[in-house]
């Protein structure tokens, strides 16, 4: 009886699995081995490593990784900050109700803060540097991603430091370390597993961000995701759309095994 | 004498920003190579107190030497002193191995050295042979001893406990107080301990100093502690006490419970109201006529050591009394008393007063 009660409430689980994960990655992988007139070919995945696409691929590789570094020196003080803070439930909310807000939303008001026109520019004509062409540059693209994925980073690390018993670090103290080798040696390796989960959730999007970099930065910067989505909707060679997509998401694994948490008792 | 003190605090107090008061105005020495307890209730100070001296929080008033040196703005991580924790702190990622050896990489030790100090400190503590275990995988026990390993390894002058026997079970809690004691004897260093629990206290400690609201109440071995309570509050927290309002009609006779007795007591004036504390083991039961005092057993308690009994006598003074004798709940009965049992408390006495008074006995010839 027990038995066929579990099997109705797992019903729910396969379905979504099965239509919405386990289907298109099937379709994405059978799609890549198709050139332009339907002929079954390898050709996508030779191409994938030309000059072009490993530009490509290098210049994905290598925002992602400057976004996940920025809000990572960002968000880990910002975290640290919260949880020492008498209104850490506030400043909490203050950091996460921005990603309520539909993202090309906040892509729209970017647009206008850093156009020519802009609050940006207006400001820095008032201190006198002068305006300055700061939409379509790298500068802003990094700048508004690190905007969109502070609290993913943020979140996981707030929730690590909260979690750490503070007389660890009194403990250390006690021992003799200076407040900065408490941090290496006792805070971060303690909070490792937040710091894993907040690069997974910032570093695995910002590889295939693709609506950022069309709009901030007029795409001037080519990531995976542009090349993807210029493939299916534009040139119509979904074969190599999906070969770009398989990549990516036999990086996506890679990288979730790289940095997979092991179970630690944080107490 | 003032070679010795290896801590001092003068007049130290401790005062929160929303001006709650945890320490008031504490002055003691701590001297080298001895077992304090710091006792008393909970949020009393004693571990204020404790976190003063290891430097996790700073006096608002007052001076804190260490060795003769001011050491009032010593960060935590440059004084002489470890701490075991409440809840033993020790770090989830490190092995036991490398817990203890915390301190001394710090230090920047030689490997060698390291391994041989926490061999050492390990086999110190019966823990030889558990190096590489996870943290997780030792019982409270166990990590009770990595967390003494890993301060005494350190060699330290003071190591301070923060009531460390508190999550044991009581079996447990037993054993640890022998090896703790143990332990200080054979390393020589200073421990400070702090606890709620007298038997703990009376058991462990060369000198307790009993702490209530903020205030040192009594410092003194536990045996001076136990037969000489100062004040109300000392003889109800160690120990369990029958106190009564009594007065002083003479040197060596005391008025309570409407009769006179013979007592030890002098230097008090003549007729001063006082409290007169006789402790429930020192209390005898007989018949109703040979009894010094009479009274009506209220209830009874088997405690297995000794029965429990709550009595009353005329004056609706409640007697507890501690007897392996049996006595029926309802009989009336006597209770006999030597005048060494009787303890006379001068109201509002304090320490320095009461040690002033000691002394004049001393000086008269009185034998103490």
């Amino acid at each position: 009886m027990e038995n066929r009660a579990r099997k109705l409430y797992l019903i729910p689980y396969v379905l979504w699995i099965g239509l919405f994960v386990v289907t298109p990655i099937l379709l994405v992988v059978y799609y890549s081995f198709f050139d332009l007139n339907g002929n079954f070919t390898v050709a996508n995945y030779e191409k994938l490593f030309t000059p072009v696409y490993i530009k490509m691929i290098l210049s994905s590789f290598w925002y992602a990784f400057l976004i996940t570094a920025f809000c990572l020196l960002i968000a880990y003080p910002a975290a640290y900050f919260i949880t020492k803070s008498k209104y850490k439930q506030l400043l909490l909310l203050l950091i996460i109700l921005p990603s309520w807000i539909n993202l090309l939303l906040k892509a729209y008001a970017f647009l206008g803060i850093f156009s020519t026109y802009g609050a940006a520019n207006s400001f820095l004509e008032a201190v006198g540097i002068g305006t300055r062409q700061i939409l379509f540059t790298d500068f802003s693209f990094v700048f508004v991603a690190v905007y969109i994925f502070i609290p993913f980073m943020l979140l996981p690390i707030f929730n690590a430091l909260d979690k750490l018993n503070p007389t660890l670090i009194d403990a250390s103290r006690d021992l003799g370390a200076s407040a900065w080798i408490t941090f290496q040696k006792v805070v971060f390796p303690l909070t490792i597993d937040g710091v894993k989960s907040g690069v997974q959730a910032v570093f695995i999007p910002a590889l295939s961000l693709f609506m950022i970099t069309r709009l901030i930065a007029g795409n001037r910067v080519i990531t995976l995701g542009t090349a993807i989505e210029q493939h299916f909707l534009i040139t119509q060679d979904w074969g190599m759309g999906s070969a770009i997509a398989v990549f990516l998401i036999i990086t996506m694994v890679v990288i979730m095994v790289v940095t997979g948490t092991r179970k630690r008792g944080v107490q | 004498m003032a070679e010795e003190a290896i801590i001092r605090f003068d007049q130290v107090t401790k005062q929160y920003d929303d001006d709650t008061i945890v320490l008031n105005n504490v002055s003691f020495e701590i001297e080298r190579g001895k077992f304090y307890t710091l006792l008393g209730p909970s949020g009393c100070g004693k571990t204020t107190i404790l976190r003063l001296i290891a430097g996790f929080t700073e006096a608002s008033k007052g001076d804190i030497y260490f060795n003769g040196k001011r050491m009032n703005n010593v960060p935590a991580n440059e004084r002489q002193v470890n701490t075991v924790f409440q809840d033993y702190a020790l770090f989830p990622h490190l092995n036991v191995y490398e817990n203890v050896a915390f301190g001394l990489r710090i230090k920047k030790m030689k490997k060698a050295e390291i391994d041989r100090r926490v061999n050492e400190a390990l086999r110190f503590v019966n823990l030889s042979g558990y190096e590489s275990r996870e943290i997780t995988e030792m019982s409270g026990g166990q990590r009770q001893r990595v967390a003494i390993a890993r301060a005494i390894v350190n060699e330290p002058e003071v190591i301070l406990l923060d009531e460390p026997l508190s999550a044991l079970d009581l079996k447990l809690r037993t054993e640890m107080q022998y090896e703790l004691r143990d332990l200080q004897k054979r390393l020589g260093i200073t421990f400070i301990f702090v606890t709620h629990d007298q038997e703990e206290a009376l058991a462990m400690s060369d000198e307790i100093f009993v702490i209530n609201e903020g205030r040192i109440q009594q410092s003194g071995t536990p045996t001076d502690i136990y037969d000489e309570p100062i004040n109300r509050f000392v003889a109800d927290f160690i120990g369990e006490s029958n106190i009564v309002p009594g007065k002083m009609i003479r040197d060596f006779e005391v008025e309570f419970a409407g009769k006179r007795f013979e007592c030890v007591d002098q230097g008090l004036n003549q007729n001063e109201p006082v409290e007169v504390v006789i402790r429930p083991e020192d209390l005898e039961i007989t018949t109703w006529s040979e009894g010094k005092i009479q009274v009506k057993v209220a209830s009874q308690l088997f405690r297995g050591v000794h029965y429990e009994m709550l009595c009353y006598d005329e004056s609706k003074n409640e007697w507890l009394v501690h007897s392996t004798k049996k006595a029926t709940v309802g009989d009336e009965i006597g209770l006999n008393f030597g005048p060494e049992a009787i303890h006379v408390m001068r109201l509002g006495e304090t320490e320095e007063e009461f040690d002033k008074r000691l002394e004049a006995y001393q000086g008269a010839g009185y034998g103490k």
